[in-house]
């Protein structure tokens, strides 16, 4: 190898400003950024607005009510929920809910895995795995009550889930997990 | 292979940002740009870091920031639009006692950002500049009226 540098000669290659000072100027690539930094304003404005209304969670958008026809539970969740984010899915059960004082409530176990549950509040007498899910036991009485469950996701995309009360009607639902 | 990914899109997002954010001029820090820096430094890295707190997680981010820096590198040493596009090009604020007015207002800078850099040529009025010029890493380049002989 040789121990001579490699060299090479200095030509006027960065543009001029008046034949006098090499300042490299591009005034036309500018002229095409400043014109692209205006959409990008208008883009991040958009999605500022998006998030303030909750399109991406935690917000008016995202959240969403579902009821059984049979009037045996209602179901208030968040359609867009955000990834390790808890969010709190309620489940408002009606007098039809009840049977012998006890509330028998499926879930869908992607609402156990894919939704992450961290638990159910009020604790369940039992639950038993089976049929794609988990069946718990609630001890009530005729009057409506309220069973919550705390998630926290721990996967992103689109996730559909199931739950209703045993002998009831079933809800599904989409539930989309932002990254 | 999350860790990388998450690296990737959290160094190529705050260029972008920064980039979009603009040029402000100085040596020193305003603390608009602390606030700026900082902020977006730490909510950026609460993202890529997520729920991973281990050193392997540390180390595989690192190594990809600095093979992303070495890329980014690269491709601005072997292509001139690349190079525009990271960096953005020099942009003459004052030639020959006048302003660019358009470049002066798209890029939010005051005359007194000019004279600021000219004080610190030695420079004592606007008028004994020649040109000044917003280079890309912010700063502000000036060149002096050459004394008549």
């Amino acid at each position: 190898m040789s121990s001579q540098p490699d060299t090479e000669h200095v030509h006027d290659s960065v543009a001029q400003v008046d034949n006098e000072i090499a300042v490299g100027e591009d005034l036309e690539f500018q002229r095409k950024w400043w014109a692209f930094e205006n959409v990008v304003w208008v883009v991040l404005t958009l999605v500022l607005l998006l998030d303030l209304l909750g399109a991406f969670g935690r917000g008016y958008l995202a959240n969403a009510t579902l009821s059984a026809k049979d009037e045996s539970v209602d179901v208030r969740y968040e359609r867009i929920v955000r990834f390790k984010t808890p969010s709190i899915l309620t489940v408002d059960l009606g007098p039809t809910a009840v049977r012998e004082g006890k509330i028998r409530l499926w879930v869908s176990e992607s609402l156990l895995t894919d939704l992450g549950n961290q638990r159910v509040i009020p604790q369940p007498l039992s639950s038993v795995v089976g049929d794609g899910g988990t069946l718990y036991t609630f001890e009530a009485t005729d009057h409506p009550t309220t069973v919550q469950f705390a998630l926290e996701p721990s996967k992103t995309g689109t996730c559909k889930m199931s739950l209703g009360v045993r002998g009831h009607e079933l809800l599904h639902m989409k539930v989309f997990v932002m990254p | 292979m999350d860790a990388v990914i998450r690296a990737i899109f959290g160094y190529i997002f705050l260029l972008f940002i920064v980039r979009v954010v603009g040029r402000r001029p100085g040596r020193q820090m305003t603390p608009f740009e602390f606030v700026l820096i900082f902020f977006i430094g730490g909510l950026t890295l609460s993202g890529m870091v997520g729920d991973d707190r281990s050193l392997t997680n540390a180390l595989v981010q690192i190594v990809t920031i600095a093979v992303m820096h070495f890329l980014i590198a690269w491709l601005r040493s072997h292509s001139i639009r690349f190079g525009l596009i990271a960096d953005g090009t020099p942009l003459v604020l004052l030639e020959k006692g006048k302003w660019r007015k358009h470049t002066m207002r798209k890029m939010a800078l005051q005359d007194d950002d000019v004279m600021a850099a000219a004080r610190d040529k030695g420079l004592e009025r606007l008028d004994q500049i020649e040109f000044a010029v917003l280079e890309r890493n912010a700063e502000i380049s000036i060149i002096a009226v050459r004394e008549k002989n």
